[in-house]
């Protein structure tokens, strides 16, 4: 692991990190990582399921609902006319 | 030069993918939205079952190898309109993979993948040029097919989107007045290089699109230029596309599986699902099967799907020239009228065709009768005006006779008759019935 | 106690141990059958929800949890909502964005984590049940550090609607409470189908009746590491099981070493997408400059408020997903979850648990805490991670006290769905215990 890729991966991760930061999370996840080799040694197997036990097939009917109030949920939210403002898109 | 899609159509359900809201259009933003579809902390997807329906029957559609099992993926990436900033998709195992579709029943158009993912919500900039998200759309279903780059030009592009997207609201139920928008990132290479287009909306914009790129992409190798791999963006309005800001990486997108949905065992919910016939695929088969010029094949079946089944009741039960001669003459001539009126019995049709099959009335008296059931029109009157039709084109044959002898070569020549009598009759007559008229009338003197 | 004066002490209560990050502000039982907390990352309709980080300052949810409403409709009254590490990254609470539970038994010891604030709200408040929450081990580390019963259950048990998440594959909700009676009490009213959560709509009927433990196995790998006092307590705990006819075998389980890179792979890489949502709109703090591009908006919201621990996990699993390196070890890591899976399952078709020490030290100083790297207090778990990568039910007994009074836990593992034989234990082992409270002076 090097600082250049941890800034890298801060990037994608939209994480802003100081010096200190970047070479602190530097040694961090290399020490980690390195730990993480062990599982080379691990046995595979052919099952690898999304969840330790299995859930299949579980959907719900087409039916619309209104089960929320709309002002209620944008209560809380930074608003202006209904539409929730965001940041610059470009 | 090489041509991939990647299509994105939104599926008719009722409520959204993941959640309860409705889809249906609202005046208001953010009205149709809950936490699920909001991204809020302790919300949680459930799988909407016509979804996974709709998707199915696309893959079916598109001859593609349905997997036994398939699940979901999580693509994470950063915008306003993504309300967790993760887009519920599918990667690995998608619905269906390795199908074809065939153009004009003959050109294989490989198709790589179909599966079903979420839309984001929808952002509009403001003055000030912060952002306003609306999220109603957020969760809404959506299906990306994916083809593999078999499309020669811009124009074939079209015409396969226009035909798949043709087929795909026949099989979904696509009321013909409504309109569906259809998305595209357009995949272009003239040379070694493939430059995407994202984002395309509407069949036209992706022709023009398409030609746009090739034109500067042959100019770039004319002027020994190299093309940079990249993602662009069309603009309709100057008809350009423009590269999109150059990122120092690809995205990360950084797929996992979803585990709040699970697995799903599609095979048996596959078999069982029978979709019916394609309006392309029924063009081809009627064509084979009755050995049918292809273009009347085509025009019963764009006509109406429902005209076609016709022509085959009236084949089967009458013989296949009856029915080239009744379904595609007079009764497809005046179809739309017909259904204008809201008349949809056709019964009627086919007990007047039986008559005159066991001789009990005449030709004309079979196409008046059609006639006057189909367009609401009393018989005596129709069969007025459609002597006087025959009157007027039999006497402007007689006085351009090179006609006859032109339409043998190419039977574009009955035009100018169609030009005559719509000039001399004004409106009075469809042109359905003209052509049909005309040519019968001209094929009559060979 | 009366419900009443439980509720006037809270205040003082909690000025003192800092259990809670909100409580209720009304302070009438009420018709209230029962009192209970709940950790702070299941949502709560009248209180704010943070899942103690500083980003979710002022979420306030308008649906309560799916276990939280299932309380509260059987009479119980929701007290407070209680501190916990920031989205369950933790195993000492320490990673609290507020404020950082203190052990009962001794102010100066962290509660044990990610729900510290559970288990000490368990272990000082009479007559007191909590909710908690399991990815790694967080239901039974805090309850062994607090001496107090803890059950994290099988994975899907529990609805997790409302579970503001950390490992969509891992996550638990569980119970906490100075009484063994109490987990299955309260597990029956929290079990069931929901239809809000897929994953808790394929459990097999909740089997509760009682049913004796007659066998456990020790696999050798659990016995190792462990500091002197938790050795010797845990002996003196297998003799105690012995005296009540339960026989002990000791085993090899050779798939335990590789649970805990596999579970830092898999957690670490869903909660990395799971905290993408957290980028200052919608919910939390939404202060942020707007005219600055979504980019650096996102950025500078999260890079403000999220703690250390977060975004070291955050890096972690980003680049745990990331093209190159993702495709080997994630793919590695879910197939050694079924490795593991297979491995208990193998071990559990003739004996009725596994068993070990919940945690293999005692509550550590906070001074000490300070000084662990990142990778030593991951590996503090080694002996939760297991059960929990394989979802599997795990109960969290006190079996004893250290030279300093510091309870000691010992664990028990069930196969899946199998909370019956758990609950059992729990009861038995409670009847011939002799419990020391912490001293709870105001």
């Amino acid at each position: 692991m090097d600082v250049k890729t941890v800034r890298d991966v801060a990037k994608f991760a939209h994480l802003a990190l100081t010096d200190e930061e970047a070479e602190r999370y530097c040694k961090d996840l290399g020490d980690i990582l390195s730990y993480f080799e062990l599982l080379n040694e691990a046995p595979g197997c052919d099952e690898r399921g999304v969840n330790p036990i299995l859930v299949q097939d579980i959907t719900r009917e087409d039916e619309p609902k209104v089960e929320y109030d709309a002002d209620e949920l944008l209560k809380d939210m930074d608003t202006y006319d209904r539409y929730v403002r965001g940041p610059r898109l470009s | 030069m090489k041509i991939g899609l990647e299509c994105h159509v939104q599926l008719p359900t009722k409520s959204k993918m993941f959640c309860s809201c409705p889809t249906a259009d609202c005046e208001f933003p953010n009205t149709y939205v809950c936490p699920t579809c909001l991204g809020m902390p302790g919300s949680r997807p459930v799988l909407n079952r016509q979804v996974m329906v709709y998707g199915i029957m696309i893959a079916k559609m598109l001859n593609c190898e349905i997997n036994d099992t398939t699940w979901f993926a999580r693509k994470t990436y950063f915008y306003p309109d993504m309300s967790k900033s993760v887009q519920i998709t599918q990667y690995d195992n998608p619905i269906g993979e390795r199908g074809v579709y065939y153009l004009d029943g003959k050109k294989p158009i490989r198709i790589t993948r179909i599966h079903i993912e979420e839309d984001p919500g929808s952002t509009k900039r403001t003055a000030d040029l912060t952002s306003l998200v609306d999220y109603n759309r957020s969760g809404i279903p959506l299906a990306e097919i994916v083809t593999e780059p078999d499309i020669a030009t811009p124009a074939e592009a079209r015409q396969f989107l226009t035909q798949m997207i043709g087929d795909i609201r026949h099989l979904l139920n696509i009321p013909d007045n409504l309109e569906w928008e259809v998305k595209c990132d357009c995949n272009i290479s003239v040379g070694t290089e493939r430059v995407e287009i994202k984002n395309v909306s509407g069949l036209k914009n992706a022709e023009r699109a398409l030609h746009s790129e090739m034109v500067r992409q042959i100019a770039m190798i004319k002027a020994k230029k190299k093309i940079v791999r990249e993602t662009r963006r069309y603009d309709p309005d100057r008809d350009v596309t423009i590269s999109m800001r150059v990122k120092e990486f690809e995205d990360q997108y950084g797929y996992i599986d979803e585990p709040d949905l699970g697995v799903y065992h599609i095979k048996e919910l596959a078999d069982s699902i029978k979709i019916s016939e394609s309006p392309q695929n029924m063009i081809l088969r009627i064509t084979s099967q009755y050995k049918l010029d292809p273009k009347m094949a085509k025009q019963l079946v764009n006509t109406s799907v429902d005209l076609a089944s016709l022509f085959e009741d009236v084949a089967k039960e009458f013989g296949t020239p009856n029915a080239i001669k009744w379904v595609g003459g007079p009764i497809s001539a005046n179809w739309k009228a017909m259904d204008e009126r809201g008349v949809t019995d056709t019964s009627k049709l086919k007990d007047l065709i039986r008559d005159f099959s066991d001789g009990k009335i005449t030709d004309t008296q079979c196409t008046i009768e059609i006639k006057s059931y189909m367009t609401g029109q009393d018989a005596a009157a129709a069969q007025e005006d459609s002597a006087g039709l025959e009157t007027l084109i039999n006497g402007f044959l007689d006085e351009n006779p090179k006609i006859v002898t032109d339409y043998q070569k190419n039977d574009k020549a009955a035009n100018q008759v169609i030009g005559y009598v719509m000039r001399q009759t004004g409106g009075k007559y469809s042109s359905a019935e003209v052509v049909e008229t005309a040519k019968k009338l001209i094929e009559a003197r060979f | 106690m009366s419900m009443d004066s439980v509720i006037k002490d809270l205040k003082a209560i909690n000025a003192k141990y800092q259990m809670f990050h909100a409580m209720s502000d009304d302070t009438a039982p009420g018709d209230a059958k029962f009192l209970f907390s709940a950790k702070d990352n299941l949502t709560s309709k009248d209180m704010e929800t943070c899942a103690g980080s500083r980003i979710l300052e002022g979420y306030h949810p308008i649906f309560d949890a799916t276990c939280i409403s299932k309380l509260r409709e059987a009479g119980g009254k929701l007290v407070g909502k209680t501190n916990m590490d920031e989205f369950g990254f933790g195993t000492f609470s320490t990673n609290s964005g507020f404020e950082i539970p203190r052990n009962p038994y001794d102010l100066n010891r962290a509660c044990g984590g990610s729900s510290g604030g559970s288990a000490c709200a368990a272990s000082v408040i009479e007559d007191h049940m909590s909710l908690g929450v399991s990815t790694g081990g967080s239901i039974c580390c805090p309850a062994s550090f607090c001496g107090v019963y803890g059950i994290a259950p099988t994975y899907g048990r529990v609805s997790r609607f409302g579970l503001i998440d950390y490992g969509n594959s891992l996550d638990k909700i569980g119970v906490l409470s100075q009484k063994a009676t109490d987990l299955k009490k309260y597990m029956e009213i929290i079990a069931g189908k929901d239809e809000r959560d897929p994953t808790s709509m394929v459990q097999p009927d909740f089997k509760t009746d009682y049913r004796k433990m007659k066998s456990v196995a020790i696999p050798k790998e659990g016995i190792e590491g462990l500091s002197k006092e938790v050795e010797s307590v845990f002996k003196d705990a297998v003799e105690q099981l012995k005296s009540m006819g339960i026989d002990v075998d000791y085993v090899d389980m050779p798939s335990l070493k590789y649970a805990m890179p596999a579970y830092y792979i898999l957690a670490t890489s869903e909660a990395s997408t799971n905290l993408a949502r957290y980028v200052g709109m919608r919910y939390g703090h939404q202060e942020g400059d707007h005219s600055l591009k979504f980019d650096d908006y996102f950025t500078e919201v999260r890079s403000k408020y999220f703690g250390d621990e977060a975004k070291r996990r955050i890096l972690l699993g980003t680049y745990a997903r990331m093209a190159g390196f993702g495709g080997r070890h994630y793919a590695k890591a879910r197939e050694v979850r079924q490795v593991v899976i297979n491995d208990y399952k193998r071990v559990l078709e003739t004996h009725d648990a596994v068993l070990a020490p919940t945690m293999p030290f005692t509550a550590p100083r906070f001074d000490d805490i300070s000084k662990m790297s990142a990778l030593e207090s991951y590996k503090a778990d080694y002996l939760t991670v297991p059960a929990n990568i394989a979802g599997t039910p795990h109960l969290s007994v006190p079996c004893g006290y250290d030279s300093n009074g510091m309870p000691v836990g010992m664990q028990f593992v069930a196969d899946h769905w199998n909370e019956d034989v758990l609950f059992s234990i729990a009861e038995d082992w409670e009847k011939q215990f002799d419990l020391k409270r912490p001293e709870v002076s105001l």
